[in-house]
């Protein structure tokens, strides 16, 4: 063709993408149908099944879709992702970036630094901060209501999802924050002043301005920690998964099956389920964005 | 011949044989790791070698995870310090090296009871020498006992005396929790042996039926053993529930006997002899044997229940059997199990002996006759968990059970209810059973 200028040639190009292709087969595609084939086994890490496992091939999703348990951890999940990533995450970043936008310098490198503090330590040691700030007993939140003249409450017992939410939304609201706080600096500042100018109102200004230029960005925003939180262990360390299941997000249902109950193949078969949701979630919001980039 | 070429391999390339036990100085389990650095660096001259100890101080359900990921990993410590209840599925999995071999080389290995040696064993294979069992009690705090009115020599015959006994606490000591009977799926395993299982026997139940080989899902002892539990944490409040489901619940538990703020605590010898122990800096009373007593676990109380009740676990030394230097081992293993390591364990951290030459010991050797006493009361009266590989499945959904009925979420039938079918699914339709 004419119009389609090649700077190498074909074989060359193949060349070139030999190492990622080579790369992604051995850490992703290998690994992903070696979950799917352990998935159809019986496998367990001990007892009989740890010798020799079996081929049961259907069996596990079959299983998997008559488990009460897992529509409890899908739905959870689900939970967690609105309540912590949609609504805590890219919410508080977009409040966080709206406030500091067009302010002074200062004051916006301190309110970033808040945020990314809550990013960079190491999600153990948020986890014992949490543990410390929320625990019935001995924890500091109680200790300051129990000062004020409140009665204690036990946080992850009586509101499990909420304290798990709070935690995430706290833990992670520092790459929205900054990805947003990037994507205003693109939208050309005479924009804005015009408005201004024309005293428009503050809702308007988002609506009509920012929005429609940052669009884009709250899509990658939202694919991104969709799929980061969707998969994300550590409120294990906070609640276990309990009281009662209450918060047993996918992952640690996977985990108390394969690695609690030593369940390798029904575990691996959930990890199959909840990779294709993950695809789906992603193909969902690429189509979202295309179209609303035409 | 194998220590010959170990010996020639140790000056060539400097041999490790490692030792991985869940302890940790300090923590759980310190005496264990004092114990070991008492006597191994005299292992280590005499052979030459080094030796590592791996310390651990997790969850025993991590424990096993851990063990469990490194053998089948092709690694692992090469002698494991492990539950002796692990062993049918770990040997299903050939996680386990048979030590027949090994021990006909261990003089003392006659002096372990059968029994004991029935617990490291599995289709007539030895793989695991007993380190030393349990028995499981009441404990309870003689100064509260005092405060409150109560007899300080004191042993419940029924479910009702101890009722009894917790219901005085709560009316004489106001925040003081009465009792404490583990529940819940936070506690893990702790659970279903120091509180279901303890119980459950109690009123002639069990949760697997061992003449038909069935698991029991509904029973009447089942139902009045929730009923106890009901009774306790729901309708009297004798203890307290939401503790039961609190992360960190054993811990705290152990915190709130230590400030006395838990009159009674039903447990295992290694809750004395370990936790109390005036040598743990966390949760020690100086005065432990004058300041906690002890009672035998009693039956429900009604005709035909067993009067004292007791379930025991055991731990012992097992072979991976991916380990490099196996003459090498035997020689650790033989050593460790010389008597003169086994007395100065038996001072550090006393437990149930398995061994006969141990036992006799044990009346003179420690000055508290706490096992001397406790084993005469309830080694005749103890019992041992199923040991298969769904125990631990079925297990949970027995702390799950108990948890839904303390915390108020069910009441006692569609528990059950749920519980029946969390195990039909798990074992299958044809292994359960009905009792009336």
């Amino acid at each position: 063709m004419q119009n389609s200028v090649h700077l190498v040639g074909k074989k060359a190009g193949f060349f070139f993408l030999l190492p990622a292709i080579v790369l992604i087969s051995v850490f992703l595609i290998f690994p992903a149908i070696w979950v799917l084939y352990i998935g159809m086994t019986n496998e367990t890490l001990t007892g009989i099944h740890a010798a020799n496992p079996e081929f049961v091939g259907l069996k596990n999703f079959l299983r998997i879709f008559n488990d009460k348990f897992f529509y409890n951890a899908l739905r959870i999940s689900l939970l967690f992702v609105f309540g912590s990533a949609i609504i805590g995450q890219a919410g508080l970043g977009m409040t966080l970036s709206l406030i500091t936008y067009r302010k002074s310098a200062k004051f916006k490198s301190f309110v970033q630094s808040v945020a990314i503090l809550a990013w960079i330590i190491p999600e153990v040691v948020v986890a014992y901060l949490w543990v410390a700030y929320l625990d019935k007993d001995f924890g500091t939140l109680n200790s300051l209501l129990n000062w004020l003249g409140f009665g204690k409450v036990n946080w992850f017992y009586d509101y499990p999802v909420l304290s798990i939410i709070l935690f995430n939304t706290w833990r992670g609201t520092a790459f929205s924050m900054l990805l947003f706080s990037a994507a205003l600096e693109t939208i050309p500042p005479s924009y804005l002043e015009a408005a201004d100018v024309m005293s428009t109102s503050t809702w308007r200004k988002f609506k009509d301005i920012i929005l429609p230029n940052i669009k884009s960005y709250i899509f990658t925003d939202l694919i991104l920690i969709t799929l980061w939180t969707f998969n994300v262990f550590s409120p294990y360390l906070l609640t276990h998964g309990g009281p009662s299941f209450k918060t047993e997000l996918l992952p640690i249902y996977i985990y108390r099956n394969a690695f609690r109950y030593f369940k390798i193949g029904y575990g691996s078969a959930i990890s199959t389920v909840v990779l294709l949701i993950n695809l789906a979630l992603a193909l969902i919001y690429l189509r979202l964005s295309r179209r609303s980039s035409k | 011949m194998f220590l010959l070429i170990g010996l020639l391999a140790v000056s060539l390339f400097g041999i490790k044989v490692t030792i991985i036990a869940n302890a940790v100085k300090g923590g759980k389990n310190t005496q264990v790791v004092d114990w070991f650095e008492s006597f191994l660096p005299q292992i280590e001259k005499d052979l030459g070698i080094d030796i590592e100890l791996i310390q651990a101080g997790i969850k025993d359900e991590d424990f096993k995870a851990r063990i469990v990921l490194d053998i089948k990993g092709g690694g692992g410590a090469d002698i494991m310090w492990i539950d002796g209840f692990w062993v049918p599925e770990f040997v299903e999995a050939g996680y386990l090296r048979p030590i027949d071999d090994i021990l006909a080389n261990v003089p003392a290995w006659k002096y372990y009871y059968d029994s004991m040696k029935d617990m490291g064993s599995y289709k007539g294979t030895t793989y695991l020498v007993p380190a030393g069992t349990d028995v499981r009690m009441i404990y309870y705090n003689k100064e509260l006992f005092k405060k409150a009115g109560l007899p300080v020599d004191w042993q419940p015959r029924s479910w009702e005396d101890i009722l009894n006994a917790a219901r005085t606490i709560k009316e004489k000591l106001p925040g003081v929790i009465p009792i404490q009977l583990n529940a819940g799926t936070e506690m893990g395993e702790a659970t279903t042996m120091q509180g279901f299982f303890m119980v459950l026997l109690g009123a002639g139940g069990n949760l697997y039926d061992w003449d038909t080989g069935k698991w029991v899902i509904k029973s009447s002892a089942l139902k009045d053993t929730l009923n106890f539990y009901k009774t306790i944490y729901v309708d009297e409040k004798l203890g307290d529930a939401d503790l039961q489901v609190s992360p960190k619940a054993r811990e705290k538990t152990f915190d709130l006997f230590r400030q006395e703020k838990i009159a009674m605590y039903i447990e295992g010898t290694w809750f004395y002899t370990s936790v109390l122990s005036p040598s743990n800096p966390s949760w020690g009373f100086p005065d432990r044997d004058e300041r906690i007593g002890w009672a035998a676990m009693p039956g429900r109380g009604k005709a035909g229940d067993p009067e004292f009740v007791s379930i025991s676990g055991g731990t012992g030394f097992a072979v991976n059997p991916n380990t490099k230097y196996p003459g090498l081992v035997a020689e650790v293993l033989k050593r460790i199990l010389y008597l003169e390591p086994q007395i100065s364990y038996f001072e550090m951290k006393p437990f149930v002996p398995p061994r006969s030459d141990l036992a006799e010991l044990s009346w003179t050797v420690n000055r508290n006759s706490f096992i001397a006493e406790t084993s005469k009361a309830l080694v005749k009266y103890t019992t041992f968990r199923p040991g298969f590989p769904v125990y631990p499945e079925i297990s949970f959904f027995a702390q799950l059970l108990t948890e839904r009925v303390v915390t108020g979420q069910m009441d006692i039938d569609s528990a059950i209810e749920e519980f029946a079918n969390s195990v039909i699914d798990v074992v299958g339709k044809k292994d359960v059973e009905e009792l009336p």
